[in-house]
């Protein structure tokens, strides 16, 4: 039972309404194996996210933070995800500053018909993420 | 006149010209604005003592003139004393005139009706460091000093008894004391992007001390500078080349010095980059004090940042400052107000700056030199 006591990283996962949710919703449907390490949080757009978010799910305690939405062309707002690139930038810039290992923070575009490419985007990332452990901002008492 | 001209001009008034520096223009200049009812209101520096003024709005011409004489206060938030398009000339140092115009760009001023008087500026010192400065260093009174100045990379006072006291500024920098940190990093000393850009440097031969040079830079700037010609309250004469070039050099040799400082202030973090902003920020006690003061936050009283005040979040770094961060990225003008009314000594603006150079560098973007957008609202959506 050596898996159950291997640390396993809490990943906070922002999915947009129209497409990356529904990503998540068609790998459940097509019963594409990913880890348990995500908890998802739907916002109407990855336009929506906010800076504050990401650097809020740090201090409370993730280990890594994914942001995604539709494919770039394609946002339900038509702008949105342009809005989230620049954002993104922001946050990269704002992470590498702060010292936080460059690998906890990803942006991704996941549509709703693409559910086996939103189990290898979680996988990858958990994998990523337990490399470089648990993040230094996780609260006292937070696992 | 044309935008781009250089001029050298001093006030008519015998008065204003002795009392003002420089030859008394810019004094003469708001008081020929608000006469002419060019303007409603003009900020001014209020002197408290010879190390303090606090700004005031008014639209008395006396006491635009009674407030003559080269003053250095902090930059203000003009749109809090200001109802909004409201005509006022004010003048500025460059980062009064960058804060201005962030002002504008976030709906707080109008430019429109906002003449900017643009004043060059090598540094300004922090009243109560100077005080200190003098009792430990000079070994003076405070009370009894009469007058400052810079020449030759020596800061000059002068005592009541009018003996002078000179000490080199690198030597007092050393020591901790001279002009604030942030402003012995800044680059920007000419305000281009101000209206009209005053100031001593370039100014030659009879006319030194005597006369104020001018570079025009927008409409608006031909707008008030010709509106004090034709009150006759000022007279210029056109500058010429050898004082451009001087005071080119002078901006220049400010700006190699400033480069220096930038270097020793803003060296790179040795060891954890976390660690040292979790130790630095560990002092805020959440008064928010820096918020309240900085030219280019427009969020009002409740805003992002203010819902993180809290200690009792448990977080181990402040999140109220992360916000911050992620705000001023692409906005810090480096006024240096934060680390000024920070009551714990958290030097702030350094932290700022530390953020915002990397992406204003990524984005070309200077703020506060135009009206060009922020790039955290500035979507171009024509991508290739």
């Amino acid at each position: 039972m050596a898996e159950d006591t291997e640390w396993q990283p809490k990943i906070v996962m922002f999915c947009c309404n129209w497409c990356s949710y529904g990503g998540a919703d068609s790998a459940g449907m097509g019963r594409f194996q990913q880890p348990p390490t995500v908890r998802v949080i739907r916002v109407m757009c990855s336009g929506r996210m906010d800076p504050v978010f990401i650097l809020n799910a740090f201090l409370e305690g993730a280990d890594g933070v994914i942001f995604s939405g539709c494919h770039i062309g394609d946002c339900h707002y038509v702008s949105g995800n342009y809005k989230a690139t620049i954002k993104y930038k922001f946050l990269k810039a704002m992470v590498n500053e702060l010292g936080l290992e460059d690998e906890r923070l990803k942006l991704d575009w996941i549509s709703a018909s693409e559910g086996e490419r939103y189990a290898n985007v979680v996988k990858e990332f958990t994998e990523q993420i337990k490399k470089v452990g648990p993040s230094p901002l996780k609260p006292e008492g937070v696992i | 006149m044309e935008i781009g001209d250089c001029y050298i001009g001093w006030a008519t008034d015998e008065e204003i010209r002795s009392k003002g520096a420089s030859g008394g223009l810019v004094t003469a200049m708001l008081a020929a604005a608000l006469e002419k009812e060019l303007v409603e209101a003009v900020v001014v520096l209020k002197k408290l003592g010879e190390f303090e003024a606090i700004p005031i709005v008014t639209s008395d011409p006396e006491e635009v003139k009674a407030a003559a004489g080269s003053m250095h206060s902090v930059p203000i938030v003009l749109s809090r004393y200001l109802e909004y398009g409201t005509k006022v000339a004010l003048p500025a140092k460059p980062c009064d005139a960058r804060a201005t115009i962030e002002q504008a760009k976030r709906q707080q001023v109008n430019l429109d009706t906002t003449y900017i008087i643009g004043l060059n500026c090598g540094g300004t010192m922090h009243p109560a460091v100077t005080r200190k400065m003098l009792e430990t260093i000079y070994k003076l009174d405070p009370e009894e000093i009469a007058g400052e100045e810079i020449d030759k990379g020596k800061l000059i006072f002068e005592t009541k008894d009018g003996k002078e006291h000179a000490i080199k500024i690198d030597e007092l920098e050393e020591e901790g004391y001279g002009r604030r940190e942030s402003c012995q990093y800044c680059a920007i000393n000419i305000p281009r992007m101000a209206d009209l850009a005053c100031g001593n440097w370039g100014v030659i031969g009879d006319l030194a001390g005597k006369g104020t040079f001018v570079e025009v830079n927008t409409e608006k700037g031909i707008e008030i500078l010709q509106n004090a010609i034709d009150s006759g309250a000022v007279e210029i004469t056109p500058a010429d080349e050898k004082g451009k070039a001087i005071r080119e050099k002078v901006d220049s040799a400010m700006q190699k010095v400033a480069a220096s400082a930038h270097e020793k202030y803003l060296a790179p973090i040795e060891g954890s980059h976390l660690d040292y902003y979790m130790n630095t920020l560990s002092d805020c006690i959440n008064c928010g004090a820096c918020k309240t003061v900085c030219p280019v936050c427009a969020c009002g009283e409740a805003a992002k940042c203010t819902d993180f005040y809290s200690q009792a979040l448990g977080y181990k770094m402040s999140l109220f400052h992360l916000v911050r961060f992620v705000h001023l990225m692409d906005s810090c003008i480096g006024c240096g107000q934060c680390t000024d009314v920070c009551p714990v000594d958290i030097p702030l603006t350094h932290l700022y700056r530390r953020f915002a150079e990397p992406l204003q560098e990524e984005f070309d973007y200077t703020p506060g030199v135009d009206m060009r957008t922020p790039p955290f609202f500035g979507v171009d959506l024509i991508e290739d």
